[in-house]
């Protein structure tokens, strides 16, 4: 079982060294434990996380890719759709079985076709456009709806200590 | 608990354990020495004495020579310190304590050379079988077979001492086992000494149930049955780990049909070699109504409900797999090769797939394994129908009907899953109206590929999303009428935004090469990201500097 999912993961890693993404990095941090990834992704250009760099953890269960991973930011981020401890909530990681939020329908949730490459663009859209109706962090969502202007300036804030400039 | 009370006992370590059994054996080695060194020893010995009044006594004759000038050679003088060790009772627990302590400077010299240092689940798994060895064979002595003499106490006692010892170095191989396989570069060397030490036990396994047949077989059958039981066990769960090294050797599919027959075999022969032997317990227990019987039948309702969930399991297992035989046939050879794909579960290359209604095809081991998760087609989610047709008329008055088993809740071992029964879209309509409408709204975004190629394209894949791919990989090439840009499309969106800015600003290092070397590719995403974020900075200052 793990041996199949090490080869998977091997392969993505692979994929994602030889012909990464715009602004995504992702890979295990200690190739002893080939489950545990950071990736690293860029804010995306024309929103207010523009030009940050998200660093985040990925976990990924033994029997992936027929299980989701899981997701969680290791930086301070205030999203609609992140936890307050990071967790990203997006319905790619939900496995078929599990719906947190009783809405989505299991064509947009977990597969095995899903990749790590695909999780990563969906969190940079993600970030790009907050779904505000799941309300991972509700005091996010409601700012995001209400007050723009504070949002874009916490966002902005959390650009600049992901870059060390703070 | 008693294994939280103990972990708060402060036992102490390996060596001072150590050192202090050898200076307590260098004491009664000293004493052993100082009394026979008496000539007359035999004679003064409380024990002897005994011995002789009983009849069973060192029936020697004590050499007169001996007597008279006392000078003896040192092998007789080492029989005459066993002698009296053996006797004495204080030796003697030396001498069992400073067995004990070799065993465990074996056992720790054995995990330092095979193991390395244990992984903390490893060392956990090893602590918890312990106690429950313990406890269990406490119960076996004590409430079962009732021991009524300290010997007998102790023959048992070095007995299951043993075959413990076998039972947690063959748990620490599986575990061991499973870590390895599932470790992207382990040493062959880890290998090698791990398929040696599982060859040693299995060796001592051998010998123990040697030893079994021929000191317990004259103390009755019961007791051979319970010593023979014992290796029995310590056997199947060595050679399970010596089969799957074997299937895995052969390159054998970790999930195909061979692995899981090798696995329930052993794994209800090893249940059925304990269940048989608690119930052999159960009705060798002197009393009936007692602790031990009480905690006997506890455990026997346990391992039958074991031995009833594997069976369950395996029920569901035949049944998804005539089921998947019946329903889902296997791809021909020409679609297999048509296909040129790799399976979208494993990212593997395929030899043999099987095809499910929406074409999309699979590795017959991914499939069975999605599909006990969710039925339904991985790549383009349509709902498989989990038996015949009649849920699809409930489907429409239930849009979904979630199914959903938490095995873990019960047992740790047990799988979770959910079956999800969607409601099944009527294929004419992917196949009409949905089609046209979907290549038409893929056209607008891709001007330069014609309505045909596109429709046709997603008439192959029937998902909106891998045409999507397909374009944007570069793989459905652009009509032949010259669009308005010469070069193909870009593979990808996001690189023609951000060219300008962006690529003088990042040194392209290697980028394209994957090296073959766990530490090279650790730096090379060290340094990557390094970059990222060096670039990611510059990049920021840049865009400040005019505003402030």
């Amino acid at each position: 079982m793990a041996g199949s999912a090490l080869r998977r993961l091997m392969a993505e890693y692979k994929q994602l060294t030889i012909n990464p993404p715009e602004g995504i990095i992702a890979g295990p941090i200690n190739e002893e434990n080939f489950f545990e990834w950071e990736a690293l992704i860029t804010g995306p250009e024309g929103t207010c996380f523009e030009g940050g760099i998200f660093p985040a953890k990925l976990h990924f269960p033994p029997d992936y890719p027929l299980s989701p991973p899981k997701m969680e930011f290791t930086c301070e981020m205030f999203h609609p759709n992140i936890y307050a401890d990071g967790r990203v909530c997006i319905s790619i990681l939900h496995a078929p079985g599990d719906d947190p939020m009783g809405y989505e329908s299991s064509a947009e949730r977990w597969s095995p076709v899903q990749s790590v490459e695909k999780i990563l663009l969906s969190v940079v859209s993600m970030l790009a456009e907050p779904n505000d109706e799941s309300g991972a962090n509700v005091d996010a969502a409601k700012m995001w709806r209400e007050d723009r202007e504070q949002f874009n300036k916490i966002a902005e804030k959390l650009v600049r200590k992901t870059l060390s400039l703070e | 608990m008693p294994v939280t009370l103990v972990d708060r006992l402060p036992l102490p370590n390996l060596k001072v354990y150590t050192a202090g059994s050898v200076s307590l054996l260098s004491i009664a080695v000293y004493y052993a020495l100082s009394v026979t060194s008496d000539p007359n020893w035999r004679a003064n010995s409380t024990l002897a004495r005994q011995d002789l009044e009983s009849g069973q006594g060192d029936q020697r004759p004590i050499p007169a020579q001996l007597q008279s000038n006392g000078t003896r050679n040192v092998s007789e003088q080492f029989v005459d310190v066993i002698t009296f060790m053996m006797q004495e009772p204080l030796c003697m627990w030396t001498l069992i304590n400073i067995a004990y302590c070799s065993l465990a400077v074996f056992g720790f010299a054995v995990q330092r050379l095979v193991f390395g240092p244990l992984r903390v689940a490893e060392a956990q798994r090893v602590k918890d079988k312990f106690w429950n060895y313990v406890f269990y064979k406490f119960i076996f002595v004590f409430g079962v077979i009732n021991v009524q003499y300290m010997d007998e106490v102790l023959l048992w006692c070095s007995w299951f001492t043993l075959v413990g010892f076998l039972h947690l170095l063959g748990q620490l191989c599986k575990d061991r086992y499973e870590y390895l396989s599932s470790s992207p570069h382990t040493g062959g060397w880890a290998h090698v000494r791990l398929a040696c030490l599982l060859a040693g036990i299995l060796a001592a396994a051998a010998a123990l149930l040697a030893a079994a047949a021929v000191w317990g077989l004259p103390a009755g059958r019961d007791t051979f049955a319970f010593m023979a039981a014992e290796c029995v066990l310590v056997l199947v769960s060595a050679l399970h780990v010596a089969a799957r090294y074997a299937l895995a050797l052969c390159a054998a599919d970790a999930a195909g049909a061979a692995a899981y027959y090798v696995a329930l075999g052993f794994e209800a022969a090893a249940l059925l070699a304990e269940l048989a032997l608690a119930a052999a317990q159960v009705a060798q227990c002197s009393m009936l109504v007692s602790m031990a019987s009480l905690v006997l039948l506890l455990q026997l309702r346990h391992l039958l409900h074991e031995l009833q969930a594997r069976l369950r399991r395996h029920r569901l297992y035949t049944a998804l797999a005539t089921h998947m035989s019946r329903n889902y046939p296997m791809a021909s050879k020409e679609e297999v090769e048509k296909n040129q794909d790799n399976c979208a579960i494993c990212w593997e290359p395929m030899k043999e797939a099987r095809k499910l209604p929406c074409s999309h095809l699979f590795h017959n081991s991914c499939l069975c394994q999605w599909v006990q998760q969710d039925a339904s087609c991985p790549t383009c989610r349509r709902a498989l129908a989990a038996g015949p047709a009649a849920p699809r008329q409930d489907a429409a008055r239930h849009p979904n009907h979630l199914f959903h088993f938490d095995g873990s809740r019960y047992v740790s071992w047990l799988p979770s899953f959910s079956v999800e029964v969607t409601r099944v879209r009527p294929e004419a309509a992917l196949a009409g109206a949905q089609l046209d409408a979907a290549a038409a709204q893929l056209q607008l975004m891709f001007p330069q590929h014609s309505r045909a190629a596109l429709a046709a394209d997603l008439a192959r894949t029937r998902s909106a999303d891998l045409t999507l791919d397909n374009i944007l990989e570069g793989r459905l090439p652009p009509a032949a009428p010259p669009a308005p840009r010469p070069a193909p499309p870009p593979p990808r969106p996001a690189p023609a935004r951000a060219d300008a800015s962006t690529m003088a600003a990042e040194p392209v290092d290697g980028v394209s090469r994957f090296s073959r070397c766990a530490a090279e590719r650790e730096a090379q995403l060290r340094r990557r990201k390094q970059q990222l974020v060096e670039a990611a900075r510059r990049r920021y200052l840049a865009r400040l500097a005019p505003r402030s």
